[in-house]
C-alpha cells in the first residue's frame, strides 16, 4: 500500500516537473492564431476595415475586437475562410467597408507629378520611388493596389490601372461554368 | 510488358487519310504576322522599328533570357506594325506581334553555317547556331532545342522522335518521306553535338513509307529504325523513352538526367539547316486536315494567315470549327485570321457540329485504364471541379500531360482535360498571388520597423540634445559663480586697499 503511493506520488512529482519544464522551455510566443488570419487576409495594407494594416486587424479578430466581413480586397471568399478558421458564423462583406474592386495597381502620370512626396509617406509598402521637388513612380510589382496614395494627391496625377490576364497568367474557364 | 509500348492510351486510325502524302508548297504570303512571346521565357523585344525593310531570316527581336531563341523575319519587306493581334492560343488574347509586309522577292540575309564538314566544329558552336537559328521542338511543345542540347552533357541515347501519335497529323510523316536525307543527316549532327553512342529514329507502323525512305539513307551503325505500334501518346517524350529504352523518368524529372536527348524529327531537320548552311527556321510544314476539306501538308512561311493556308486545298462552303494542332491535343481557335506558329503543325477544319451534351460521371473507370502517365484522372476531376487545388497536387497533377485519353473516352462527354488544365491555371495563379501577398507583408512590416525606429532614434536625439543643454547650463551656471566670486575678491580687495589708505 504505501509502497504505491511512494511510486504513483513521485512518479506525479517527476512528470509534472517535465511537462512544467516543457510548458517553458517551449512556451510559443505571441498568438499563433494571428498568424493564421494574417495568413488569409490579403495583405493590401488598405486599411479599409478601419484597422491601419492586416496584421492588426487580424490582432483585433484574434482578440475578437472586430467582425470577420470588414475586408473588401478579400471579398466574399476572405471572409468564408475567416469564418471556416475561426468557427464563425458565415457573413455577408459590410458595404461601409467598401466593395470589393478588381485586382489593381495604380501609377503616376509622370508628367503631372510636382514631386510633394505626399504619397510616398502615405504607401503602406514602400511602393513609391522619388524624393521632393522630383518626379516619383511606382513599382508595379510591389503595388498591392490599396489606393491610399489617391486622395493624398494634391494634383490628381496617381491613376488605377487594372491588371489584365496576359498569355502566361491566363485561367481558362472551367466547362460550363461562366466567370465573371 | 510487350515490346516498345506503354501502359494506357488509345488507338485511334487517322479519321482523314490521305492516298499519297505530298508537299505543297505554298506561294509567298503577302503579310506575315510574328507574334513576340513565344510558349516559353520572356516576350522578345522587337530590334525593328515600323517602316523598316528587312530581308528573309533576318533577326527582328530577341530577348536576353537564354531560355528563348531570337525571331526571324519569315519574309522580305517592310515592317508595317508593331502591336497587339490575336495569336493562336486557348485564351483568344491578344499579344504583341511584328507585322511585314512581302515585297515578293524574298530576299534572304546572307548566313554562313558549319557546312557540310561540319566534324571539325565544337559542340558549343553548333548549339550557338542552334538558337541563333531559332529551332524550338516543332511537335507541339516548342522547347528551345538549344536548351535542351545544352542540358545533355552525359548522353548515351539520342532518341528521334517521329512516331507522330496524334491522330490526322502528317507533315513529320511527309517529312520523312520527303526529306529522308536531312533528317538522317540532322541526326549525325545531333549526335557529334550530344557525344551519343548510339541514336534511335522511332516511328508508329503505320507510316511505312516513311520507315522505307529512311531505311534507304540510313547508312550509319549508330543510327537505328524502330517502328513503334500505333497508339497515342507514343510520342510524349518520357512514354517514349519508356518503350524504347524501358527506362522511366521520374515525376518532375528530365530526360538528360537520365542520359538521354529526344528529338522531334522536324526539329532535326531544322537543325540540319541550322547547322549547315545556319538557315533560320522560316518556315515548317502544316497538315490541314479535317471533314471540311481534301487533306494537304503544305509548307508555309511562319506567320502566314491561317485562312491563306486553307485556301490552298478545296473547302466546303459550309460553316467551320476550326482547330490548331491535333484532334486531341490541339486548341481551338475562333477566327482563320491568326498566324502559323512554329508549333501549328495541324490546322483542323470542320463541319460544325452540335456540342455533345456533357453527363453526370458514372465512375466507369475508363478514364483511368487508358491515362497513360498512370494518374487517376477521375479523382482529379473531382477534386479540379472543386478547385481543391492541393487535393489535386497530392493526385500529381502536375505530371499530367494533357493528352485527352480520358476526355476521348469518357462516356459521359465530359471534358476532363480542360478540368486539368483549368486546375494548373489555378494553382499556377495561387502560387504567384501568394508570392505577392508575401512580399506586401513583409514590405509592410518592414515599414511599421522603419517608423518605429525611426521614432526611436529621434527620441533619442533629442534626449542627448537635452542632456547635452543640460550639462552645458550647468557649465555656465558654474563659471557665472566662478566670475562673481572673482569680482567679489576684487571689490574686496579693493575695499582693504582704502582701508589701508585711510
Amino acid at each position: 500500500m504505501i509502497e504505491s503511493v511512494v511510486i504513483f506520488s513521485s512518479l506525479t512529482l517527476i512528470l509534472g516537473l517535465i511537462l512544467g519544464y516543457a510548458a517553458i522551455r517551449f512556451k510559443i510566443k505571441g498568438n499563433p492564431l494571428v498568424d493564421q488570419i494574417d495568413a488569409i487576409l490579403p495583405q493590401t495594407q488598405c486599411g479599409q476595415c478601419d484597422f491601419p494594416g492586416c496584421r492588426p486587424y487580424a490582432e483585433a479578430l484574434a482578440k475578437g475586437e472586430a467582425q470577420i466581413n470588414q475586408c473588401p480586397p478579400g471579398g466574399q471568399e476572405g471572409v468564408d475562410a475567416l469564418a471556416e478558421l475561426l468557427d464563425l458564423e458565415v457573413l455577408t462583406l459590410n458595404e461601409e467597408h467598401g466593395e470589393t474592386k478588381p485586382d489593381h495597381v495604380v501609377y503616376v502620370d509622370e508628367k503631372l507629378c510636382i514631386g510633394c512626396t505626399l504619397c510616398i509617406q502615405a504607401c503602406p509598402v514602400d511602393a513609391f520611388v522619388g524624393a521632393s521637388k522630383v518626379m516619383t513612380t511606382v513599382i508595379q510589382d510591389e503595388c498591392t493596389g490599396c489606393d491610399l496614395c489617391i486622395p493624398v494627391c494634391p494634383v490628381d496625377c496617381i491613376y488605377v490601372r487594372e491588371i489584365t490576364p496576359t498569355l502566361s497568367t491566363f485561367v481558362p474557364n472551367i466547362p460550363g461554368e461562366v466567370r465573371v | 510488358m510487350s515490346n516498345n509500348t506503354f501502359s494506357g492510351g488509345v488507338v485511334i486510325a487517322n479519321p482523314y487519310p490521305v492516298n499519297q502524302v505530298e508537299i505543297v508548297q505554298a506561294p509567298l504570303p503577302s503579310k506575315v504576322v510574328l507574334p513576340l512571346q513565344q510558349r516559353i521565357g520572356a516576350e522578345a523585344k522587337p530590334c525593328v522599328s515600323v517602316g523598316d525593310r528587312v530581308l528573309t531570316g533576318q533577326i527582328i527581336a530577341k530577348t536576353e533570357d537564354q531560355f528563348c531563341v531570337p525571331i526571324h523575319a519569315s519574309i522580305s519587306g517592310t515592317v508595317t506594325a508593331i502591336d497587339k493581334q490575336i495569336i493562336p492560343h486557348k485564351s483568344g488574347l491578344k499579344s504583341n506581334c511584328i507585322s511585314i509586309e512581302s515585297d515578293g522577292q524574298d530576299e534572304w540575309i546572307e548566313t554562313q553555317g558549319c557546312g557540310h564538314d561540319f566534324l571539325h566544329c565544337d559542340r558549343q558552336t553548333m548549339i550557338d547556331y542552334v538558337q541563333r537559328s531559332g529551332i524550338v521542338g516543332l511537335g507541339g511543345a516548342g522547347f528551345p532545342s538549344h536548351t535542351k542540347l545544352s542540358k545533355a552533357t552525359d548522353c548515351h541515347t539520342l532518341i528521334i522522335n517521329g512516331t507522330e501519335c496524334e491522330p490526322g497529323v502528317m507533315c513529320d510523316d511527309a517529312l520523312m518521306q520527303h526529306h529522308p536525307r536531312e533528317v538522317v543527316r540532322g541526326v549525325e549532327i545531333l549526335l557529334h553535338i550530344t557525344g551519343a553512342k548510339k541514336a534511335i529514329i522511332a516511328i508508329e507502323d503505320d507510316k511505312q513509307e516513311a520507315y522505307q525512305s529512311l531505311l534507304m539513307f540510313s547508312h550509319n551503325d549508330r543510327i537505328s529504325l524502330v517502328q513503334l505500334p500505333t497508339k497515342y501518346t507514343s510520342g510524349a517524350e518520357k512514354l517514349l523513352i519508356k518503350a524504347l529504352l524501358n527506362i522511366e523518368i521520374p515525376s518532375g524529372g528530365f530526360a538528360a538526367d537520365k542520359g538521354v536527348l529526344c528529338q522531334n524529327v522536324s526539329s532535326t531537320k531544322a537543325i540540319y539547316d541550322a547547322v549547315i548552311d545556319q538557315r533560320p527556321l522560316v518556315s515548317r510544314i502544316v497538315t490541314i486536315t479535317g471533314d471540311a476539306l481534301t487533306p494537304i501538308n503544305a509548307e508555309v512561311r511562319l506567320g502566314t494567315s491561317f485562312e491563306q493556308v486553307i485556301g490552298l486545298t478545296k473547302v466546303n462552303s459550309q460553316a467551320h470549327d476550326y482547330r490548331m494542332g491535333g484532334m486531341m491535343m490541339g486548341v481551338d481557335v475562333e477566327t482563320t485570321q491568326v498566324p502559323i506558329c512554329k508549333i501549328t503543325n495541324c490546322i483542323f477544319v470542320n463541319n460544325k457540329k452540335p456540342v455533345q451534351a456533357t453527363k453526370e460521371c458514372i465512375r466507369c473507370n475508363s478514364c483511368n485504364t487508358v491515362c497513360p502517365i498512370g494518374l487517376l484522372p477521375q479523382q482529379l476531376y473531382w477534386h479540379a471541379k472543386g478547385k481543391n487545388i492541393d487535393k489535386c497536387m497530392d493526385y500529381h497533377l502536375l505530371d499530367c500531360i494533357e493528352c485527352a485519353c480520358c476526355s476521348y473516352v469518357c462516356p459521359s462527354h465530359i471534358d476532363l482535360v480542360s478540368y486539368f488544365s483549368f486546375a494548373k491555371a489555378l494553382s499556377k495563379k495561387q502560387e504567384t498571388d501568394q508570392h505577392k501577398t508575401d512580399i506586401a507583408r513583409e514590405r509592410f512590416e518592414f515599414r511599421e520597423y522603419r517608423l518605429e525606429r525611426n521614432k526611436q532614434e529621434r527620441a533619442k536625439m533629442m534626449a542627448e540634445k537635452k542632456q547635452a543643454l543640460k550639462e552645458k547650463m550647468a557649465k555656465d551656471k558654474q563659471a557665472d559663480s566662478a566670475q562673481k566670486d572673482k569680482i567679489a575678491q576684487a571689490m574686496a580687495r579693493v575695499k582693504k586697499t582704502k582701508e589701508d589708505n585711510a
